[in-house]
């Protein structure tokens, strides 16, 4: 396994080791993703496709939105992934 | 037939508490006095250094009450043998002074005044005062106490993914170790809950207690946002970032994995002991010098502390165990890690069986056994500031 999805639900995996463009990384379960960029090792892979608003999950709860239009296999951290919290109202 | 119940071996105090340590310590009781109890601390070999950086009496509100918790608590530490007071204060080092002879703790005071407010003087009576105390507590003796005497202190710092995928799931084995074996266990950064804390309420052992976690996450994002604090770059902080932690929701959920599963008997103010065995949770700042200085006055003998890319800070009264299941941390910092969990990150080692090797680790530092943050001589004990000073 090259990326572990923590719950079922997740829409992001994180790597257990550090990933090049191109290379294919075994999530476990038989599923795969091909990282479209490089990634470093504990950073996250998206598994699905999301639009800007949505919900990223990690340990089968919110741990943000995504601010930009993210690909499977692309790297999602704070260039396109936003904390819903402690944000003014 | 006698039932055999865990135990270790411990040094038992005239207040009934048990400590792990014997430690000569020298408390500064006020800022004055730090670099001569720094000159004394270091003439004394092995004693340790606690100072107060504040004049108390000029604290006001949560800062007087917090500073007067510490201050009262650190001196008669499980883990204290003798303490040596020095401060430039008279009333106020009298006053805890009687509070530690009433612990019937070994101890003696000395301020500035008493040494015609020369730090001169006051190094070398100090110096005397520390030895003879150091001599007659190196006469105490370990014997045989429970487990349930302990209270263990659970904490985070430069954490990333891996923090949240093995470390603090590992932790939460020891936390629930702990408490099933009739001790207590304490997390706090209660920054660190944003995103988590419906996760700790219903954990909850009573529903004030989820109310009471509910309503400290409230007043912890409530000021960030008043202050107009973006919690990405602050916390997670820039070092989380680059390891790969995107949000404060995504560090939370790794950081509350440390306080493991059992119910969680209430929220404690900053440097409160837990009154009861038990999960307990320290309504507090989450930056690790502090934070574990509120377990240290709570009166943890023992602290586990885990790390994404390397932490060296421990506390200087409680033992630190240092956990790190990132591969490249654990090969770059050998001499920080108590115990390397990568095997388990890698998937060549249970959990179970880490589990296993840190409570084993564990025990064996309760005895005596060192962590690498003693013998690399870490450490330090920060209380923590909230408001201005007069």
């Amino acid at each position: 396994m090259d990326a572990i999805r923590l719950s079922p639900d997740d829409n992001v995996a994180t790597l257990l080791r550090a990933a090049k463009r191109g290379e294919r990384l075994d999530i476990g379960d038989g599923a795969s993703v091909e990282a479209i960029e490089d990634i470093p090792l504990c950073h996250k892979v998206a598994l699905a496709a999301l639009q800007p608003g949505d919900r990223i999950l990690k340990y089968g709860e919110t741990i943000g939105e995504a601010t930009a239009p993210i690909r499977p296999g692309a790297h999602v951290h704070v260039h396109n992934l936003k904390s819903l919290r402690a944000r003014a109202r | 037939m006698i039932r055999s119940e865990p135990s270790f071996q411990g040094y038992h105090r005239a207040d009934g508490s048990i400590g792990v340590r014997n430690h000569m310590l020298v408390l500064s009781v006020g800022g004055l006095t730090i670099p001569t109890a720094r000159r004394i601390a270091a003439s004394i070999k092995g004693a340790v250094i606690v100072g107060f950086p504040y004049n108390a009496g000029s604290l006001l509100g949560e800062d007087r009450a917090t500073w007067k918790r510490a201050m009262f608590a650190i001196p008669i530490h499980p883990n204290v043998g003798g303490v040596l007071l020095i401060g430039d204060n008279p009333p106020l080092t009298a006053e805890v002074a009687a509070h530690v002879e009433k612990a019937g703790r070994p101890h003696a005071a000395l301020t500035l005044d008493d040494c015609g407010h020369d730090a001169v003087t006051l190094t070398e009576r100090g110096m005397r005062a520390a030895a003879r105390l150091a001599m007659r507590i190196s006469f105490d003796k370990r014997a045989p106490a429970p487990l349930t005497a302990l209270t263990l202190g659970l904490e985070c710092g430069r954490s990333d993914p891996s923090s949240g995928l093995v470390s603090n799931p590992l932790l939460g084995r020891m936390a629930d170790r702990m408490v099933d074996a009739g001790g207590r266990a304490i997390i706090g950064e209660t920054v660190e809950w944003l995103g988590a804390e419906h996760l700790l309420e219903k954990r909850a052992a009573a529903p004030d207690v989820a109310k009471a976690i509910h309503d400290a996450v409230r007043r912890r994002e409530e000021t960030a946002i008043r202050n107009g604090l973006d919690l990405t770059g602050n916390n997670p902080g820039p070092t989380n970032i680059a390891a790969g932690l995107s949000s404060i929701e995504e560090k939370a959920l790794g950081n509350i994995a440390k306080s493991g599963s059992r119910p969680i008997q209430g929220v404690l103010a900053y440097g409160e002991a837990a009154p009861k065995p038990g999960c307990w949770v320290m309504d507090a700042p989450a930056y690790a010098s502090e934070s574990l200085t509120g377990f240290t006055a709570a009166h943890a003998q023992l602290m586990l502390f885990t790390t994404g890319v390397g932490n060296s800070f421990v506390s200087a009264l409680a033992p630190t165990l240092k956990v790190s299941a990132n591969p490249e941390t654990c090969a770059r910092v050998g001499e920080q890690l108590d115990l390397d969990a990568s095997r388990v990150f890698l998937g060549t080692e249970t959990p179970e069986a880490a589990a296993d090797r840190l409570w084993q680790r564990l025990l064996e530092v309760a005895e005596g056994a060192a962590t690498w943050g003693e013998i690399l001589g870490e450490g330090d004990e920060v209380v923590a500031r909230y408001g201005p000073a007069m």
